[in-house]
């Protein structure tokens, strides 16, 4: 039977780039392919899954990247430039390399140093206070350390900004040779909001500020590189991307990249900021291929505050105005992002809402710092605090129900009922009526917020599942872990897909060697992978299914069953392993591609926070936070309960505590340590309720690590306000703002 | 961290003669240190702020790890006691319920398990520029208060220049509130000083220090008196984060009480808010011979906070310490609010 | 040495370009040089023991050698008076205990924390050269993937962890705390845990898993 080449269609898939997704046009097969079948019908997906790799967690057994040791294995650490804007005349390693166990040095002035120079003098410029200028690798970390201290650098100090407002200035120090501002953005016609404000009846105008918060993945950014001066050598890495190393690698090891294997066994923490090898990958390599040895290079504490990326801070200006029937009729957004020496991100106003006639215009103002990288949900929480706030202004100014004012300007059902659920589940009836109301020092009110975000999938990975004849099943494929709960996924759907029990398969990830896969971002990981691990899954029980066939009385494979630990035709079965000896002696490969029909892309989610507020003290103890999130499929509802958790922990996070904090003459960051960059612990903990919003009944898999943690950052915010009276509009709202804004209205 | 020699010395003038011995740098930061908990000194000596030659081990020597005395006699508290010892010593949290409170207030538990009562009174500053190695502030040779004109949040309103920083001790303002002493060893002999005068402002001691302890000297032990006001006593930290943080204002208060529930004695001592544990005596002497009441509350944390001057980002801790006196007070004089 | 603390180069000072207090700002670079190569010299000296025989005021320098009690084995290792207890577990010992996890390396997080005679202590602010003579317990020594001892099965079944580097710091830190409180509150099991942070998000889960596991002894 000849076959026909199968139908094409397009469809349009996220691609991360550096972890921030934009859209690209595919051609993918437009043939029937495997389903997932009801939501409600699966035997492990959809369940609640321990992890698989919790013993080896919890036991302290896992190998990460910063726990490799390897022979003769080298210990490297970065110097920073304590300036935030300087020439690099010179630098002297000289005595650095005298230090007994020092293996070697490298440098912003060697030859083809990654640093970026100055275009006319061609020296090493630094841009930012913390900008690694040079590196050395030694026996012993302490040793390391005393090297690095001993490298001499002259620098000619040049005038630095660090404040967007002096940024804007004129004469202000040049961040770019373009300039501070660089226009992004602008959509929509001015003037036309300008009259349409003029007739509203009730009008907000105010300014949000969120400030450059940081990623404090536990494990810092790092890499051991295996390089020992042969033809091949092996990337540890700390990566969302596994497939981001080994290209990344060769280049600065000068070996094809087919030499070069990338390892992320176990990883811990990325959330955005791990693509590449970055600037400290690239330094690894450069030792390593100078010592002739391995080298462990793992940022410390600081270097992971001062130069391995944040969050964009934002300032926006916004001007809405809306009907007394709810309306929101216009609205005038000038959003500033605030990415250092990068662009920095924020989605575009009016964000969910529909307005009916906008105006927006995006700029980024260039500072000397580090450069913002892609942080869980790029550019929402910035655009969600801002328009969720002044939502809620206008709903309190008009006097309407901020859950009723929000749906009459969300046109989208699904909102709608997630609303009234995180409403039901938070006691939304409870909430302070008069903002600032009650008696006594301690007050409680609530807030709510809404989201959205992709979380769709590409055609990136490739799945390899193998039933071996003694009956071991393993799943194979290149993808990363980064905590999110990738190896459990893989495993439960091909158990699920054969039968089998969770524990009686393997799943083998993390190296380049194995299938490709994409890299973990904007929620795309889950919905790359999970089709294909399905497809490869299915592939491998049709072909099982056709071995083993005669031994079930030659029943047609399509009607062989596969559950409970065996394979069944009517009324035969054969136990799993039975069954496999029946296969040849290699065993069955079967090989998955990505199915599109085998997900999905866009996702709401609704946030609701109580929050208590000591107006004597500006205290605000989280008391209750409920998240609705719509998913689709849930692969594993214990690790989406966690990551729905975790996204609202980051999100309270950046709402009470979290903000890196910068000296303007010194230009440095003063707070670059766990002690003094505050997120949450412990004790700021509110009872946490994690909703799958089950009346998604899409029979497809969806990521939502990021949108679980978009609209808690303007939830907690509104819950303050209802609490207390008092409309902090920047973020974090520490007890020294939200203290003297309490003083100047006269609240207490 | 910079390399240096570790001693173990068995007793205490061993300690204070290798102390003696190993300061002979030029600058004072590189001077011998002793190590107890070590639960700060290696946090400065990480950062570079501290680089000590030698670091003189003193937990080898016996008899200073020793809680006795009662609520009669008062308290003699071994400097090497760890705050987790103190948090849970029957007598301490019977008799003494502000030191038992504030030793319970610090950090976590990994820390109170190491940190000893002597370590945490001779802890140093929080201040961030002070952290930093980067920024050569006045605290280190420099000659700028960088907080003073930048980010101050943190910073003195009481008691600054030309030095902002906070004394970051939780006992410290409990044990000025409950009269302390403590006795210390140098290498030309012993001393007792109470603990009032044991730290010391930048305007009058050395700015590159806290306290008046010479560096080849060690607490040894800390005197709490017996008092009519210690079972009295309380200690209030307001943090930023509840979770491992420092104080942004802090309060002990004691107050003896008569029959009547009327005010014999009271002491008040501010902590986080100026250089010094900041004892205030007028709002004392206010209270004395008084029935607590909300509106006399009021009126000694406004006393209490006279003279403030706030820095350019911290004025909040004006009120917020106003609200930690009264509400200190309101608990040891058994007033609901 | 008296110019380590002064800015460190002539063409900072002569830039021109410093009307601000930026002149204050020490260059890293040059800070310690002198010492880390005087330092250094120390190494040559022959690597002495620090034990309780050898205890006393004869200053140990260069490398040491200790004897340490690691989750109840004598295990021997050579550093230096400053190498951190952590340090030491990590990145010294062979083979190596890699379970307790640098983060903060500043006593900030809990990631690093061990039990010292059974009470939770951060590895990164102990030196190694003061844990002789005391019974050291890392993560490895509660339990095994094999053999997990109750709170590190909780963890599992609870989903008390996720990218899993906070979770051996506390799965030590909550061992230790059950001994002394077998049957603790949820505020308990918070406070308990107040030294130790977990970024993914995690802690409703860990105070989960920490009442199971004193439910279930």
């Amino acid at each position: 039977m000849q076959q026909q080449p199968p139908k094409k269609k397009k469809i349009k898939v996220p691609r991360v780039v550096d972890g921030i997704e934009t859209m690209v046009e595919i051609e993918v097969d437009d043939v029937e392919g495997p389903v997932w079948g009801p939501n409600d019908k699966h035997t492990l997906l959809n369940h609640h899954l321990p992890r698989v790799d919790g013993p080896v967690k919890v036991s302290g057994v896992a190998q990460y990247t910063y726990d490799q040791r390897l022979p003769d294995m080298l210990y490297a650490r970065v110097l920073q430039a304590p300036h935030a804007h300087a020439r690099i005349l010179s630098i002297d390693t000289a005595a650095a390399k005298q230090i007994q166990g020092v293996r070697a040095v490298v440098s912003a002035t060697d030859e083809g140093a990654p640093a970026p120079r100055d275009a006319a003098t061609k020296q090493p410029v630094v841009l930012f206070a913390g900008m690694p200028v040079a590196a050395v690798a030694a026996t012993t970390p302490e040793i390391a350390e005393d090297a690095l201290r001993a490298i001499k650098v002259k620098y000619e100090v040049l005038p630095h900004v660090v404040r967007a407002e002096d940024a804007m200035k004129e004469g202000a120090p040049k961040v770019e040779s373009g300039g501070n501002l660089e226009p992004k953005d602008k959509r929509g016609d001015p003037e036309k909001v300008a009259a349409d404000l003029a007739k509203c009846e009730v009008v907000i105008e105010a300014e949000y500020r969120t400030p450059i918060v940081h990623h404090a993945s536990l494990e810092t950014h790092g890499h051991v590189v295996d390089f020992r001066g042969g033809d091949t050598a092996t990337v540890y890495a700390s990566t969302q991307g596994t497939f981001t190393i080994p290209g990344d690698a060769a280049k600065e090891l000068g070996l094809p990249q087919s030499a070069v294997t990338a390892v992320v066994e176990h990883m811990g923490g990325g959330f955005g900021s791990k693509f590449g090898i970055g600037i400290e990958g690239q330094l690894a390599c450069r030792l390593s291929k100078l010592a002739k040895a391995p080298v462990h290079l793992m940022l410390t504490r600081k270097d992971e505050f001062l130069f391995a990326g944040n969050r964009s801070g934002s300032w926006q200006k916004l001007k809405a105005g809306a009907n007394r029937d709810g309306a929101i009729v216009a609205l005038n957004a000038l959003q500033y992002q605030l990415g250092g020496v990068a662009d920095g991100s924020q989605a575009g106003q009016p964000y969910v809402y529909e307005v009916a006639n906008s105006f927006r215009e995006r700029i980024a103002i260039h500072t000397h710092e580090d450069g913002s990288r892609a942080m869980r949900a790029p550019g929402h929480p910035q655009a969600c605090f801002a328009i969720e706030s002044l939502v809620d202004e206008l709903a309190y100014k008009i006097g309407m129900d901020p859950i009723e004012f929000r749906k009459k300007n969300l046109k989208d059902p699904v909102y709608h009922r997630q609303l009234d659920r995180g409403a039901r589940e938070i006691g939304w009836e409870r909430r302070n009526k008069t903002p600032g109301g009650g008696a006594g020092p301690l007050k409680r009110g609530m807030g709510c917020a809404v989201g959205t975000w992709g979380g769709g999938g590409n055609n990136q990975c490739k799945v390899d599942v193998t039933i071996a004849r003694d009956g071991s099943v393993t799943a194979a494929v290149g993808s990363q872990d980064l905590g999110t709960g990738t190896r459990t996924f893989i495993r439960a759907i091909v158990a699920e897909e054969l039968g089998l029990k969770m524990n009686d398969v393997i799943e083998q990830i993390g190296s380049s060697k194995l299938g490709r896969a994409n890299a973990s971002g904007g929620s795309t990981t889950a919905a790359s992978l999970a089709p294909s691990v399905k497809d490869a899954a299915v592939k491998a029980r049709l072909a099982f299914a056709e071995r083993v066939a005669p031994l079930l009385g030659g029943a047609k494979p399509e009607e062989i069953t596969f559950f409970g630990g065996a394979v069944r035709a009517g009324e035969r079965s054969l136990p799993w392993k039975q069954a496999c000896a029946a296969l040849p002696a290699a065993g069955i490969v079967a090989h998955g591609e990505w199915v599109s029909s085998l997900q999905a892309s866009g996702v709401h989610g609704v946030c609701f926070a109580e929050v208590e507020v000591d107006v004597e003290t500006g205290h605000v103890r989280p008391i209750k936070m409920v998240h609705v999130q719509d998913i689709g499929l849930p692969l594993n509802r214990l690790a989406l309960e966690s990551q729905i958790n975790g996204g609202m922990i980051q999100s309270l996070g950046m709402a009470l505590w979290e903000e890196r904090v910068m000296d303007a003459d010194l230009g440095i960051q003063l707070n670059p340590g766990f002690g003094d960059y505050k997120f949450p612990g412990a004790l700021e903990m509110p009872e946490l309720v994690s909703i799958i919003d089950d009346e998604d009944t899409r029979e497809a898999v969806i990521g939502v690590g990021e949108p679980a943690l978009i609209p808690a950052v303007a939830a907690v915010p509104n819950a303050v306000y209802n609490a207390c009276g008092v409309r902090v509009r920047e973020l974090p709202i520490t007890p020294d703002k939200l203290l003297m804004s309490l003083m100047k209205e006269a609240k207490i | 961290m910079k390399a240096f020699e570790w001693v173990s010395p068995t007793t205490v003038q061993e300690a204070a003669e290798l102390l003696q011995s190993g300061s002979t740098a030029r600058d004072m930061d590189e001077h011998a240190r002793p190590i107890a908990g070590g639960q700060d000194l290696l946090t400065t000596m990480k950062e570079y702020v501290t680089r000590p030659g030698r670091v003189v081990n003193l937990k080898e020597i016996k008899g200073l790890n020793r809680i006795d005395g009662d609520a009669r006699k008062g308290l003699r508290i071994g400097a090497l006691v760890t705050l987790a010892q103190l948090e849970e010593h029957a007598v301490v949290k019977r008799s003494f319920p502000g030191l038992a409170e504030a030793a319970n207030s610090v950090a976590s538990q990994q820390i109170r398990n190491l940190g000893t009562i002597g370590g945490n009174l001779c802890q140093r500053p929080r201040c961030w520029y002070y952290r930093l190695e980067e920024a050569y502030c006045i605290k280190k040779g420099g000659s700028e208060c960088f907080a003073a004109t930048g980010e101050n949040k943190y910073n003195a309103i009481l008691g600054g220049g030309p030095s902002y920083i906070v004394h970051p001790s939780d006992l410290a303002p409990v044990l000025v509130a409950l009269g302390a002493s403590v006795n210390v060893t140098g290498a030309s002999g012993k001393r007792v000083i109470p603990l009032e005068k044991f730290f010391t402002l930048p305007s009058e001691g050395s700015i590159r220090r806290e306290n008046v302890l010479r560096n080849d000297e060690i607490i040894t032990e800390v005197q709490v008196p017996a008092s009519a006001f210690a079972a009295h006593s309380t200690y209030l930290k307001f943090k930023e984060r509840d979770s491992l943080d420092f104080a942004l204002a802090s309060v002990a208060a004691a107050v003896a009480l008569d029959s009547g529930k009327r005010v014999t004695e009271a002491r008040l001592v501010l902590g986080a808010v100026a250089p010094i544990p900041w004892r205030v005596p007028k709002a004392e002497a206010f209270l004395a011979g008084k029935t607590l009441n909300a509106s006399l509350m009021a009126e000694a944390a406004k006393l209490a906070l006279e003279g403030a001057e706030p820095l350019g980002k911290n004025e909040y801790k004006i009120p917020l310490t106003q609200t930690l006196v009264r509400r200190a007070l309101a608990k040891v004089g058994g007033i609901k609010t | 040495m008296a110019d380590k603390l002064k800015p460190e180069s002539e063409a900072e000072k002569n830039s021109g370009h410093n009307p601000s207090r930026r002149t204050f700002l020490k260059g890293v670079g040059v800070a310690g040089a002198g010492a880390a190569i005087a330092d250094h010299l120390l190494l040559n000296v022959e690597a002495k023991s620090v034990g309780t025989e050898q205890a006393g005021a004869r200053p140990a320098a260069g490398r040491v050698n200790l004897a340490l009690k690691i989750n109840g084995q004598k295990r021997n290792v050579t550093v230096e008076p400053r190498t951190t207890l952590l340090s030491t577990l990590r990145n010294h010992l062979d083979p190596p205990l890699t379970g307790a996890k640098l983060v903060c390396d500043a006593g900030t997080c809990g990631a690093c924390t061990v039990l010292l005679d059974g009470k939770q202590a951060y590895s990164c602010l102990v030196l190694a050269v003061d844990t002789v003579n005391r019974e050291i317990t890392t993560v490895e020594g509660l339990g095994s993937p094999e053999n997990l001892n109750a709170v590190q099965k909780a963890f599992v079944e609870h989903d008390a962890l996720m990218c899993g580097f906070c979770t051996p710091g506390f799965v030590t830190t909550i061992s230790s705390y059950l001994k002394k409180n077998p049957n603790p509150t949820l505020a308990e099991v918070r406070e308990a845990c107040k030294g130790n942070f977990c970024r993914c998000g995690t802690y409703p889960k860990i105070f989960e898993a920490a009442l199971a596991a004193a439910k279930s002894k």
